[in-house]
């Protein structure tokens, strides 16, 4: 059984008076059940030349429905205005800042759960990684 | 300005290429590299079966680059939240998940919501961001 782990650490000293230092690991398993995920897209990178417009980044048709796949983002741009818009089930989720990442579930749980972005320059690239329970 | 640093390690031996991914983060306010997220609301709650409920109780700033994290704390694999924003379906977290979200809340309808599944859930959440609307008594 493959085993893959996402570790978070979120740390501020001066955010609140008490400092902040909180750090947790989980490992990805299937849902309902102790078995690891079981598949990944692997590490890809993604330029979208065209600018201001929404892309499918991933399609809810071709994922199990009402799993607990896991799906990695980055914002690599380093220009801090430039951010992509995630949508998930036409639900417009948040938006990604430069160099801000995210680590969202994501249930596909009908045709039209897919995530998309929509970048809000020219020419941003984004790093992603879908890890699936199927 | 406060100054909040978010980090994440990917690691997975699913490729034959053993992966360590790595990324982090300063919560930054939207569209500035000069101002941190200053605000956060961090809580713990147990949430019973079935119904479902708003995780945010005041209205953050629409469109700005909050950041949210939950972490399921059950130890039973089959207990799970199912994670909603504006009533649309996001993903579900099981015991033990974690995630960490940017949080747009682009209008008043834009709640992020939480059903516990399985049985009393345990979840910890903190929102780190730039401000919220207080309700007025």
């Amino acid at each position: 059984m493959a085993t893959t782990t996402a570790t978070l650490t979120i740390s501020s000293t001066d955010l609140l008076s008490d400092e902040l230092a909180l750090s947790t690991t989980a490992t990805l398993t299937g849902a309902g059940n102790s078995t690891g995920l079981t598949g990944t897209t692997g590490l890809a990178r993604k330029t979208v030349s065209g600018g201001h417009a929404q892309y499918t980044l991933f399609d809810g048709s071709d994922y199990t429905a009402d799993k607990a796949h896991k799906l990695y983002l980055k914002n690599t741009s380093t220009t801090a205005s430039e951010y992509f818009l995630i949508t998930v089930n036409a639900e417009d989720v948040g938006r990604l800042y430069a160099g801000d990442w995210a680590l969202i579930p994501w249930s596909a749980h009908d045709n039209d759960c897919d995530i998309k972005i929509d970048p809000s320059a020219n020419d941003m690239t984004l790093e992603y990684m879908l890890f699936t329970d199927e | 300005m406060a100054t909040t640093t978010a980090a994440v390690t990917l690691t997975s031996d699913l490729l034959s290429d053993n992966m360590s991914v790595t990324a982090s983060t300063t919560c930054m306010k939207a569209g500035t590299t000069a101002d941190g997220l200053d605000q956060i609301e961090y809580g713990f709650v147990e949430v019973a079966t079935g119904d479902e409920y708003d995780l945010i109780a005041t209205t953050p700033t629409a469109s700005k680059a909050s950041k949210l994290f939950v972490k399921n704390h059950s130890i039973d694999e089959t207990y799970y939240i199912a994670i909603t924003q504006n009533s649309q379906a996001i993903g579900r977290l099981y015991a033990g998940d974690w995630m960490f979200i940017p949080a747009d809340f682009h209008d008043a309808a834009a709640d992020i919501a939480i059903t516990s599944n399985g049985g009393t859930n345990k979840i910890e959440y903190a929102l780190i961001h730039e401000g919220t609307a207080l309700t007025t008594t």
